[in-house]
C-alpha cells in the first residue's frame, strides 16, 4: 500500500524534520503514528498529500512514487488520499450535506452522484437526519464525523487522521475511533497519527514512534512508549 | 459543462461576497472606462467637423474676360474627364456679379463697380471644381498649369481652409494626449486595486481553497473563478458607464450639440457602434483584469 525508502526532509538547510525513515504499510492495515510535538507526523503527512517535497528518498503510494509527481496530478493523488484534521476545516456556511457534497462538486461529479455518494456517506459515519445542520449546531464528534465522510467520498485506498481526537472528550474520542476502525474493517487502510497515549494503548494495534524526525520503533501490537 | 457552470457560481459568489471592494474596484475601472469613451466621442466630433470643412475645399477658376461659353464649357469637358473630378460648377457673369455684390455689400469696394454702365458687367466666368480626395486637387492645379488652358484661364485658387483644419488638429491632439494620461493613470489604478481586491478574495476564501486542493479539485477549478470575478468587474463597469453614457447623450449632450453644430449626431454614432466602442474597451479590460488577477493567483494562490 504505502511504501517508504530512506525519506528525508530538511527545513532551512539545518532543521531535519525526517531522517531516512523507511516504512510499508500494507493494504488494510490501521497504523498509529506518535510522537511528540516536533517529532516528525505532521511533516510525514505534508509529504504524503505532496503538500512538501522530500529532499530525500520515495514514497509509494499504490505503484506511484508521490515524490516525483507532477504539480498537474497532484489532484488524482489527492483523491486517492482522505485526510482529516483536528480542527476539521469544515466550511462554517455549509450544511453537513453540503460540506460533504463540495468536496465531489469540486472534482466534478454529476448531482446524482452527489446525492447517492453523499448519503451512503452520512448513514456510514452515523449522521443521518442532520444534514441539514451547520457546523456550529454539532458537537466536536459530529464535526469529526462530517470531516471524515468527506474524506471517504473519493472512496480513498488511504485515510489519513492527523490528531483526529485532538479537539474532543473521552466519549467522542471513542466514538471517533470506532468509526475508523468500522472504516478499517471496510477495507481502507487508515494511518492514525496522534499523541492520545489512551487511545493508542486501547487500539493494540501497529504502532510507530517518531522522536526528533527518527522512526525509533514500529511494533506490531504496540503501546504508547514517550 | 457541469463544471463550468460551478465556476461560474463560485465565481458570482465571489463576486458579491467582497461587495464593497467589488465596488471600489468597479468604479476604478468606471473612471478609465469614462476616459477612454470621453476621448472616442471627442475624436467623433474632431473627424466630423474636419469632415464638414474638407467638403468645403475646392478650387476656384477665374476665367479671362473675354472667353466665352464654348471655351468654358470645352474646359469643363475637359475636366471632367479626370479621374480626380468629383464635380465642375459653371459660375456665369452674372452669378459672380450678384456674389460679389452680396459678399462686398457694406464695403467700399462695392463702389469699384460704379465706373461702370448699369449693363456693363466687368466680371467673367468662373469654375468651381471639386476633386474626390484633399490630395487629388495639387493635380488638378498641375493640369490647369498646361500652356493650352493659359489662355483662358486667369487664375485658379485653392481654397482649403486649412487653417480652420490645422486649428482642429491641434486642439484635438493636444486633448488627445492629455486624455491618454489620464487614461494611463486609471488603467494603472485599476490594474493595483484589481490585485488587490484579488488577494483579499483569495484570503477570504482560503478555507475553501484549501478544501478544494485537499479534496483534490483540479487547479483550473479553483484559479478560473477567481479569473471569472475579475472579468465580471470589467463587464459591471461597462454596463454601469453604457446605463450612464447613452441617457447623458440623449438628454443632455445631443441637445447642446445640436444648439452649436448642425449635422454632428454623436448620439447616433454611440449607439450605432455600441459593440466596437463598448465591446473592444471590455476587451481590453478583461485582457488587463485576467493578466493582473493571474499575477495575484501566481503569487498568492498555492494550489
Amino acid at each position: 500500500m504505502v511504501k517508504i525508502a530512506n525519506l528525508s526532509k530538511i527545513y532551512d538547510k539545518k532543521v531535519k524534520a525526517l531522517n531516512n525513515i523507511n516504512l510499508h504499510i500494507k493494504p488494510g492495515e490501521f497504523v498509529s503514528i506518535v510522537g511528540q510535538s516536533g517529532s516528525g507526523k505532521s511533516t510525514l503527512i505534508k509529504l504524503l498529500i505532496a503538500e512538501e517535497k522530500p529532499d530525500k528518498g520515495s514514497i509509494i503510494l499504490g505503484g506511484w512514487d508521490i515524490t516525483r509527481v507532477k504539480n498537474r496530478e497532484i489532484p488524482t493523488l489527492r483523491r486517492q488520499i482522505g485526510v482529516i484534521f483536528q480542527d476539521y476545516k469544515l466550511l462554517s456556511k455549509k450544511s453537513v450535506f453540503e460540506n460533504i457534497a463540495f468536496a465531489m462538486q469540486a472534482c466534478g461529479f454529476s448531482k446524482a452522484e452527489i446525492n447517492k455518494i453523499v448519503n451512503q456517506m452520512i448513514s456510514l459515519v452515523g449522521l443521518k437526519g442532520m444534514e441539514e445542520r451547520y457546523p456550529h449546531q454539532l458537537s466536536g464528534g459530529e464535526q469529526q464525523r462530517v470531516a471524515i465522510a468527506r474524506a471517504l467520498v473519493h472512496k480513498p485506498k488511504l485515510l489519513v487522521a492527523d490528531e483526529p481526537t485532538g479537539n474532543l472528550d473521552s466519549i467522542n474520542t471513542r466514538e471517533i475511533i470506532d468509526l475508523l476502525k468500522k472504516i478499517n474493517n471496510l477495507g481502507t487502510t487508515v494511518l492514525l497519527v496522534t499523541h492520545d497515549r489512551e487511545v493508542v494503548n486501547n487500539l493494540k494495534g501497529r504502532v510507530i514512534t517518531l522522536d526528533s524526525g527518527h522512526m525509533i520503533s514500529d511494533q506490531k501490537h504496540g503501546r504508547y512508549l514517550l | 459543462m457541469l463544471s463550468f457552470f460551478r465556476i461560474l457560481k463560485f465565481a458570482v459568489q465571489g463576486f458579491f461576497r467582497n461587495f464593497w471592494l467589488s465596488l471600489v474596484t468597479i468604479t476604478m475601472m468606471i473612471m478609465a472606462i469614462l476616459s477612454m469613451t470621453l476621448l472616442v466621442g471627442i475624436n467623433h466630433i474632431k473627424d466630423t467637423t474636419v469632415q464638414g470643412v474638407e467638403q468645403k475645399v475646392d478650387i476656384s477658376i477665374s476665367m479671362k474676360p473675354d472667353v466665352t461659353r464654348e471655351d468654358v464649357e470645352s474646359l469643363v469637358h475637359e475636366l471632367e474627364g479626370l479621374k480626380e473630378i468629383k464635380s465642375v460648377l459653371i459660375v456665369t457673369p452674372e452669378e459672380n456679379l450678384e456674389i460679389f455684390r452680396k459678399n462686398n455689400a457694406d464695403s467700399p469696394i462695392r463702389d469699384a463697380l460704379d465706373i461702370f454702365a448699369d449693363d456693363e458687367n466687368p466680371l467673367s466666368y468662373s469654375l468651381v471644381v471639386q476633386a474626390f480626395e484633399l490630395n487629388q486637387y495639387e493635380d488638378v492645379l498641375n493640369f490647369l498649369d498646361q500652356d493650352q488652358y493659359l489662355d483662358i484661364a486667369e487664375s485658379s485658387t485653392l481654397r482649403d481652409h486649412k487653417d480652420i483644419v490645422d486649428t482642429i488638429d491641434n486642439l484635438s491632439n493636444v486633448v488627445n494626449k492629455y486624455s491618454w494620461y489620464v487614461i494611463a493613470i486609471f488603467i494603472l489604478i485599476s490594474i493595483i486595486v484589481i490585485f488587490n481586491t484579488v488577494r483579499m478574495s483569495i484570503y477570504t476564501r482560503k478555507e475553501e481553497v484549501m478544501i478544494m486542493k485537499l479534496v483534490g479539485a483540479n487547479n483550473w477549478f479553483i484559479r478560473t473563478p477567481f479569473l471569472l470575478e475579475s472579468v465580471f468587474y470589467g463587464l459591471a463597469a461597462i454596463i454601469i458607464v453604457m446605463v450612464i453614457v447613452y441617457p447623458l447623450l440623449d438628454f443632455v449632450i445631443q441637445p447642446s450639440i445640436n444648439s452649436y453644430f448642425s449635422g454632428l449626431e454623436l448620439s447616433a454614432y454611440f449607439k450605432n457602434n455600441i459593440f466596437y466602442i463598448f465591446g473592444y474597451q471590455f476587451l481590453i479590460l478583461a485582457i488587463i483584469n485576467i493578466l493582473s488577477t493571474a499575477v495575484a493567483i501566481k503569487k498568492y494562490l498555492k494550489v
